[in-house]
């Protein structure tokens, strides 16, 4: 028997053709960059000489906001297929399935990184002039700085993967993000305004505690000192939230693999 | 003239659009997750605080309102958004050819489910700090001081919220671009300027520099602040820097934030061809 | 060829396929008719490996759909003329599935000819009447040039010259010793070009017979069908007036 011509490259191909077709998708990456460099210019003629911010910190200071956008890049790139009811014509021709979910993770990993970074510049660029008036220069040699930019780009990348998890779980766009929602940012927020031991120790396992990647180091102390809960590592926060985009991904390939896709899927 | 003769009447579309949105299982688990959540929050909040000294259960009435708020958010949205995802506006808009009926229709159906599903926020949050009042044979006497306002307002607020997310959702067509416009205005956003401002640890002793007031006076505006000065008792101290409008002005604010999407979405269904 | 054995498909108490055991014979085209609710577009779904028997098996050429290594060479599918994307347009659709198999431009570029979109071909599948939505459809399921083909309700929507042209292609896909299963609710147009027929009604198979089998009985084919479905119809207009017919 001759192999199979369905090889992981060429699913992946259709994917990245689909998905980078998607008018959606590619409203969503813009809305991301506007929505981060938006904020850090706003949130940077609020920063004072002698106030917290480092010039990091102004950089990524959009982060917050710009989550929710690439929650929707994840969802949005989970359920098109069930919302179109196109996954059947997917699925006819990859039966084995699970290569689509791969392929759409590697896809939606790339697109949301390269958002990402695309926001980050933007953000730097935009914010360059007050960083300059308040003396908060960025230094690429100082440790606490390069992690701080890599870490907006890998954890809007691992949150941009758990939408993809919820969505692919899921397979109804809203459900999918609201739940995102809640459990990334809402749940968070609110824990936060009702602190103690068992709020505190929920909150540091949340993956919104990806944030840790992006904080600065005295910003983080004054975090740790206020929260009874466990102090993550910021690189241990980071692997958390990769942790939960693949709990959550794997959850879906398993209802890929053993459900059906039934004729009212949308 | 016959019943038959005058077609689609405005009482007769909104009580098709209250027909399909209480038809839609969507609307019910919204529903469902308000009154939930007001429930367990209220409660585990009331649990929490019941030991301080001084302790006041009508004080805990609002603690989940933070997430309360989406139950109205996201049944609006999907009321909104909900006849562009399947394709029923076809068939709507050929029975209401003039189309803005059925926009006023919907936020008449949303609003009408949306107050009774409130109410029951607001009972089952009132509900929620009974056991933790009892344990401290503390009285809850909701028609003394601020109470009243508290209650009523939180009812308007969240009944507000559900029919701003069915403007946007309207306005956008698109539940998932809707909800991130509206959590985001509702739910982030605040808490993002929050966090403009904390960091610098300035001293209330050193008066409100205009960038807290600027921060305070775009939260105040958005639709939880707004919506917040509907819950907040009037006597209470009032946001430094921030525009004082009251319980009134807010609700005015909230109004808006609900009517403007609302005619840009009459606006783009007017002139605009539906595909 | 696909050969469906013993195959049932239960959602929770209701049975939608009842120990249902056919064949779609290589080089004949084989009409698969029932009423509303049957299920035929579940078995048809079984049979591509969207949905998971209860029991029994379906294959194509021997093998189960999902053990296909390239599953658009053996089956080519048509179930929901509806199922593209609006935003996408009908050659970058073709080409998404074409990808999957490493299928050159060259074929996609074909079969838009062969369907007759080619003027379409660049517009948004969101523009498409429900008759260009077949065509592009029927597109797809040529695409890998296979051996077995299931179209569901192709005709649904075309203008009478669509319908013509499906006609004399279902004919010629089976002349060139092809299996083509092809469900319609038309029984006069399945009459036209169907070599065989197979009637379900409730889940469970009512006949499997050529045209002309004395099974079937005297009459047309749509008398057959009537007198074989008389007692499984699920859903009739008028039913409370008696039944009218």
């Amino acid at each position: 028997m001759t192999s199979s011509p369905v090889t992981f490259p060429r699913v992946l191909a259709s994917e990245a053709g689909k998905m980078t077709g998607v008018r959606t998708l590619r409203w969503t990456a813009l809305s991301c960059v506007a929505v981060a460099a938006g904020t850090a210019f706003g949130l940077s003629l609020f920063a004072r000489p002698g106030g917290g911010a480092t010039g990091a910190s102004l950089a990524v200071a959009g982060h917050v906001l710009a989550q929710l956008g690439f929650l929707a890049l994840g969802v949005t790139a989970g359920t098109e297929e069930f919302r179109t009811k196109l996954a059947h014509v997917t699925f006819l021709a990859v039966p084995r399935r699970l290569p689509v979910l791969a392929a759409q993770a590697v896809v939606t990993a790339v697109l949301a990184s390269v958002t990402a970074a695309v926001a980050l510049v933007a953000s730097i660029a935009v914010t360059a002039a007050r960083r300059d008036a308040l003396g908060l220069p960025l230094n690429l040699a100082d440790a606490e700085t390069v992690r701080m930019l890599a870490g907006f780009v890998l954890h809007q990348t691992a949150i941009a993967l758990v939408g993809l998890g919820l969505g692919a779980l899921l397979r109804r766009p809203a459900g999918a993000f609201v739940t995102a929602v809640v459990g990334v940012v809402v749940l968070d927020q609110f824990l936060a305004m009702n602190p103690g031991r068992f709020p505190d120790t929920v909150r540091a396992f949340l993956p919104g505690a990806g944030t840790r990647l992006l904080t600065g180091d005295d910003r983080l102390a004054a975090l740790d000192a206020a929260s009874s809960g466990p102090h993550l590592e910021p690189w241990a926060a980071g692997l958390l939230v990769a942790g939960w985009a693949t709990v959550l991904l794997a959850a879906a390939a398993t209802r890929l693999r053993r459900g059906d896709i039934a004729s009212w899927e949308k | 003239m016959s019943a038959r003769g005058r077609g689609a009447t405005l009482p007769r579309v909104v009580a098709a659009e209250w027909t399909k949105l209480t038809s839609l299982r969507s609307t019910w688990w919204a529903a469902l997750a308000s009154v939930a959540v007001s429930a367990a929050l209220t409660y585990l909040s009331a649990n929490a605080s019941s030991g301080d000294p001084g302790y006041d259960p009508l004080g805990d009435l609002t603690a989940g309102l933070l997430l309360t708020q989406l139950g109205p958010l996201v049944l609006g949205v999907l009321a909104g958004t909900g006849e562009f995802s399947t394709g029923g506006f076809r068939t709507t808009f050929v029975a209401v050819p003039r189309r803005w009926p059925v926009l006023a229709a919907q936020a008449a159906a949303v609003a009408g489910f949306a107050l009774p599903v409130a109410v029951a926020s607001v009972v089952a949050a009132v509900l929620a700090v009974l056991p933790a009042a009892s344990s401290r044979d503390l009285p809850v006497n909701l028609t003394e001081g601020s109470t009243p306002q508290e209650l009523a307002g939180t009812v308007l607020f969240l009944t507000g919220l559900s029919l701003f997310g069915l403007a946007v959702g309207a306005l956008v067509r698109r539940a998932v671009p809707a909800l991130v416009t509206v959590i985001g205005l509702t739910l982030v956003l605040p808490v993002v300027l929050t966090l403009a401002v904390e960091p610098t640890g300035t001293t209330f002793a050193e008066g409100v520099t205009p960038q807290e007031a600027a921060v305070n006076t775009i939260t105040t505006l958005l639709p939880s602040g707004a919506g917040g000065l509907l819950v907040t008792p009037s006597d209470a101290l009032t946001v430094p820097g921030a525009p004082d409008l009251g319980a009134v002005g807010g609700g005015l604010v909230l109004a808006a934030w609900a009517l403007v999407p609302l005619v840009a979405a009459a606006l783009r269904l007017r002139l605009k061809d539906v595909k | 060829m696909i050969q469906v054995r013993a195959l049932t498909k239960r959602y929770g108490p209701h049975t939608a396929v009842d120990g249902l055991t056919f064949t779609a014979p290589p080089g004949a085209v084989t009409g698969f008719l029932g009423p509303n609710g049957a299920g035929k577009s579940t078995t048809m779904r079984m049979i591509v490996g969207l949905e998971r028997p209860t029991s029994g098996t379906a294959t194509v050429d021997g093998v189960r759909y999902a053990d296909l290594g390239a599953p658009l060479h053996s089956v080519g599918t048509m179930l929901d003329a509806r199922s593209v994307h609006p935003g996408r347009s009908a050659f970058r659709h073709l080409m998404a599935m074409a990808r999957t198999h490493g299928i050159p431009r060259s074929r996609v570029e074909e079969v838009i000819g062969l369907t007759g979109l080619e003027s379409v071909a660049g517009r948004r599948t969101g523009t498409f009447s429900l008759g260009m939505g077949q065509r592009l459809g029927i597109a797809g399921a040529l695409l890998g040039d296979p051996g077995t083909l299931i179209l569901d309700e192709p005709v649904n929507g075309l203008d009478p010259d669509g319908v013509l042209w499906v006609r004399h292609l279902v004919k010629e896909l089976a002349a060139e010793g092809r299996a083509v299963l092809l469900s319609s609710h038309l029984v006069h147009e399945l009459a036209l070009c169907a070599d065989r027929v197979v009637v379900i009604g409730k889940g469970r198979l009512l006949a499997d017979a050529a045209l002309g089998d004395p099974a079937l009985g005297a009459g047309s084919l749509e008398d057959a069908y009537l007198r074989l479905t008389a007692g499984s119809v699920e859903y009739r207009a008028g039913a409370a007036g008696g039944g009218a017919r």
